[in-house]
């Protein structure tokens, strides 16, 4: 009886250990550090893009361009726990800061914070600062938000939970801090990588349903649609029958990135193509923080070698 | 150990709901009928939808806690929208074209501005959700407030008439052959901005 139960059991547990050695493999620090490198670069970027037009996207109806407050409205509506920058300004206005003011420090909190995870110094206060400034922006905008701003709140949730400092950073130099459980970089870096595959399935199956990535014609639109169109319509319709193949390949790239990033014949190919894929759409659209949010995300995630071997791990630190 | 449970229960879940907000998007997408599947396929997705809709809560009341709890999660990890982006087909771009009215008689015509080209790009997606029909009640006050943004550097200006519209792009044999885009109107709304100023 107690055998048969064994017997019963150990598909189970066996399924079980699988997936918990997928999720938590043994990893070094190098694509965190990447990551917080690319992460910072990125919000540090964002934050000098908008410097121009920071205040007029983000102050109230009147002396904004269509102000926070209807942006604020939806996101309440959704949940009105979900941060936004009105909570800012009412904390400013007690403390009677002006409006004008409080937006202006959460612009410099965001650049500041980039810059620190840039360096690596208070990697995880910066890490949280700039996921929360970030957060409350891209929710104030409302319907001005656009889909790298979704990726970079992604990459900065991900980030402030992710065992941070890493070694290149100046967190580790200064304080010596000790090296994190390679198990738990493991799992995190496993996070970040299914996520990609899921993003890149669901997008290339989407498009797989449209008929214009069939016949090229999505690509066309695309790329002659303002404010994208910065390559002229003369010049891209000297290529109208590479189109068709351009776009089915965009569609199966995606719709496959989950199957062959993983197979470690074929990885460096679809890393180099999505790559390959990002820049093209950041220089001939000019979808620039889209795009390097998309291939920081990819490096962290599978440019950068893995997985290390038990004997590589920092001693000491191999969960039993 | 109980650290990696709570690791491994965390990504189940938090997967679960990147799935059911992609799908519910894609799902949508089909019942809509912007697919090339057959239109046979639009019940299926309707219920397909509602099922992914479900698992995120927003069947329940606006007040139910674990809608709340989830919508806060999805928008916190940046997760609320799917990742259909192009997809299935490009829209076209829409445009927001502004008759300024002065007192004196004259006419112009100007466009809402920003000064970057990352702000540009925000403009545009705001335009772009505008024809959306899920956008149709704040429509109004969206373009009013935009109508106001440009009257600020033209305050002489009496009324405003905006009229939004959808732009058809040129084919690639279309283009060749010399057509241009054409222009189509979908809703207009004059502004009397001395009565917005009185106001």
């Amino acid at each position: 009886m107690h055998v048969e139960r064994q017997v019963r059991l150990n598909p189970l547990h066996k399924a079980w250990n699988c997936f918990l050695a997928f999720l938590f493999p043994l990893e070094s620090d190098t694509w965190l550090a990447v990551f917080r490198i690319g992460v910072g670069l990125q919000v540090t970027l964002y934050a000098l893009f908008l410097r121009s037009d920071w205040y007029y996207l983000f102050a109230i109806s009147g002396k904004g361009l269509v102000g926070r407050e209807l942006g604020e409205a939806l996101t309440t509506f959704e949940s009105p726990f979900i941060p936004k920058l009105a909570w800012l300004i009412t904390v400013g206005r007690s403390f009677k800061i002006s409006e004008e003011t409080v937006l202006t420090l959460a612009w410099v909190g965001l650049l500041c914070a980039g810059c620190f995870l840039l360096l690596g110094l208070l990697s995880r206060p910066a890490a949280i600062v700039a996921w929360f400034v970030h957060l409350c922006a891209a929710e104030s905008g409302g319907l001005l938000v656009y889909g790298a701003d979704n990726f970079m709140t992604t990459a900065l949730f991900y980030l402030m939970l992710c065992p941070l400092p890493d070694h290149y950073s100046l967190d580790h130099w200064v304080a010596k801090t000790k090296s994190k459980d390679p198990h738990a970089l493991g799992f995190w870096r496993r996070v970040l990588q299914v996520h990609l595959c899921f993003v890149y399935f669901i997008g290339g199956l989407a498009k797989l349903l449209g008929s214009g990535w069939w016949d090229g014609s999505n690509l066309w639109r695309s790329l002659i649609r303002p404010p994208f169109n910065l390559i002229s319509p003369e010049f891209l319709v000297q290529f109208k029958y590479v189109l068709p193949f351009l776009g089915i390949s965009i569609c199966l790239l995606e719709m496959t990135y989950p199957v062959f990033i993983w197979l470690r014949r074929t990885r460096r190919v679809w890393l180099v193509c999505i790559l390959a894929m990002h820049a093209a759409i950041g220089l001939m659209m000019g979808l620039y923080l889209f795009a390097l949010v998309m291939i920081i995300l990819n490096l962290a995630a599978f440019g950068v070698p893995w997985p290390i071997t038990r004997a590589e791990a920092p001693s000491g630190q191999h969960e039993q | 150990m109980l650290l990696k449970r709570i690791q491994a229960a965390w990504f189940g879940i938090h997967f679960f709901l990147v799935i059911a907000v992609s799908f519910a998007g894609l799902f949508w997408l089909i019942a809509e009928r912007s697919t090339i599947l057959p239109s046979a396929w639009d019940n299926y997705a309707r219920k397909a939808e509602l099922v992914a809709s479900w698992c995120l809560g927003k069947e329940a009341g606006a007040s139910n806690p674990v809608r709340l709890t989830i919508a806060t999660y999805l928008h916190a990890a940046g997760i609320q929208a799917g990742y259909t982006f192009f997809a299935p087909n490009v829209p076209n771009p829409h445009r927001l074209t502004l008759q300024l009215f002065y007192q004196d008689g004259r006419i112009e015509y100007e466009s809402p501005r920003v000064h970057g080209r990352a702000a540009a790009l925000r403009l545009d997606t705001l335009l772009d959700r505008l024809a959306e029909e899920r956008y149709e009640p704040v429509r109004e006050a969206v373009v009013k407030r935009l109508a106001f943004s440009v009257w600020r550097e033209h305050p002489e200006v009496k009324k405003i008439r905006a009229t939004f519209g959808s732009v058809n792009p040129p084919d690639m044999n279309e283009f060749e052959q010399g057509k241009t885009e054409i222009f189509q109107p979908m809703f207009s709304f004059d502004f009397s901005l001395r009565d917005e100023e009185q106001q």
